[in-house]
């Protein structure tokens, strides 16, 4: 029986199996993330965005200890396959996310692709890059109809609510 | 009361028999006497001192460390369980500890258990042996001695929280290479003979716990597991007597270079150990 990603974490499995084994997952996530930290977006299969969400969650971990840290500048120099990128990471992306400790990505998804094998596609990105947004913004209007019958109503109870406790006083 | 013997022993003087009682129990309690000398100058009754207050050392608490040491069964293995469970297992483990002394032993130390045997003479039976793994978590952990008697390997897998259990005496406290010395089975003898009338060699109760540098040799293959395999990470066997060079690069076709790496695999333990040390050391204080 085929189950779900998510019973398949219930059943003490927390990574998926792809690639050739272990060792060639390892070695596709790192590429992926390479690209993550490179790019700031990038647009991958969903299973893999998914993967790679983790170990992109967890390297930001490492690298807010700092570059003198020994384990995490270990864990840089193995999973950013291209060295420049090393400095790009403890200089600009550990100080863009000081305030915040977890959910420095965002994922989302995207149309099936096209022309290959119509795989589930999806977007990975690091939060506060310089790209426009993934998302359209939320555009609240108070002079909507629903606000404006909103906002009316709330008047009506306060001043309810204000009469009411100006007959009990007396 | 010397006082008063004393001068009784004055009117009587001329009674040597008497005399020789006064002396002896002067000699009895001259301890207390020169406190009561120190007032009876103004012919005020004596005064009450007091006595100072006995240092008692019980031969028996003693043994605790001053070390922060958290046995390894308190934390929790990293698994989808309710965590609710453990902390009640860690409940009736404190309550357990405060009646039954389980000293702080590591993997490599010698210990002697006695354990209730409604069929051994004298209804109890002691095993002296290296501990040589260190298992389970909860109140089910269990560890492992083993000895040599006759020429036969044996080793008896104990549970910490048996009630059966009677105590646990550390023989020799000290840590070896490896987290688990299940290869001595493949080892020469020697290495886990141990005598039943050993005496505990004194430990120091704080700083470090001493490291055994101490190699093993090995009986000719097979072995029980490859223990030359990267997954072991074997440290305290003499690999170069046993094995070739071409043996030993073979075995690293097993490594995992990248398993250091994989941060889905890690599992830090520092805060929920600080955490359990805490509620431990608050249980066992009250």
């Amino acid at each position: 029986m085929r189950l779900s990603f998510r019973a398949l974490i219930s059943h003490g499995r927390v990574a998926r199996r792809m690639g050739l084994g272990p060792e060639s997952r390892i070695n596709m996530l790192r590429c992926i993330l390479t690209g993550l930290v490179r790019h700031e977006r990038i647009e991958t299969t969903r299973a893999r965005a998914d993967e790679v969400r983790f170990y992109a969650e967890k390297l930001i971990d490492y690298a807010k200890k700092g570059d003198t840290d020994e384990k995490s500048m270990r864990m840089a120099d193995f999973w950013l396959t291209e060295k420049d990128l090393i400095p790009k990471l403890f200089k600009v992306l550990a100080p863009r996310f000081e305030n915040q400790s977890t959910g420095y990505t965002r994922m989302a998804r995207i149309p099936n692709r096209k022309n290959l094998d119509r795989a589930q596609m999806a977007v990975l990105e690091y939060k506060g890059n310089p790209f426009p947004p993934l998302f359209p913004e939320k555009r609240v209007s108070e002079f909507s109809l629903i606000n404006q019958l909103l906002k009316g109503y709330r008047e009506e109870k306060a001043q309810v609510a204000a009469t009411k406790t100006d007959s009990q006083t007396p | 009361m010397a006082a008063c013997l004393r001068r009784t022993g004055e009117v009587l003087g001329s009674l040597r028999v008497l005399r020789n009682i006064q002396q002896q129990n002067e000699r009895f309690v001259s301890t207390s006497f020169p406190r009561h000398a120190a007032s009876r100058g103004d012919g005020q009754p004596p005064k009450f001192t007091p006595p100072p207050k006995p240092v008692i050392v019980d031969k028996t608490q003693s043994e605790e460390s001053l070390r922060r040491f958290l046995s390894p069964e308190f934390i929790p293995p990293r698994q989808r369980s309710n965590p609710v469970k453990f902390s009640m297992e860690r409940k009736d483990m404190i309550k357990r500890r405060k009646a039954f002394n389980i000293p702080e032993f590591y993997v490599g130390s010698v210990l002697a258990v006695t354990m209730s045997d409604p069929y051994a003479s004298g209804n109890s039976s002691r095993f002296v042996g290296i501990c040589i793994q260190r298992s389970g978590s909860g109140l089910g952990a269990t560890f492992i001695l083993r000895n040599v008697i006759d020429h036969q390997g044996v080793e008896m897998c104990y549970e910490l929280y048996n009630p059966r259990l009677q105590k646990i005496e550390v023989l020799k406290l000290e840590k070896r290479l490896d987290d688990n010395l299940m290869y001595l089975r493949d080892a020469l003898p020697e290495y886990s003979t141990f005598n039943f009338d050993m005496k505990p060699i004194p430990h120091s109760l704080s700083g470090d716990v001493p490291v055994n540098q101490l190699k093993v040799r090995m009986k000719p293959k097979p072995w029980s597991k490859r223990w030359e395999r990267p997954k072991f990470n074997i440290q305290g066997i003499r690999f170069d007597l046993c094995l070739t060079e071409e043996q030993m690069a073979h075995a690293q076709k097993w490594a995992e270079p990248w398993h250091q790496y994989d941060m889905l695999k890690e599992y830090d333990t520092s805060s929920l150990e600080e955490q359990i040390l805490q509620e431990v050391q608050k249980g066992l204080a009250k």
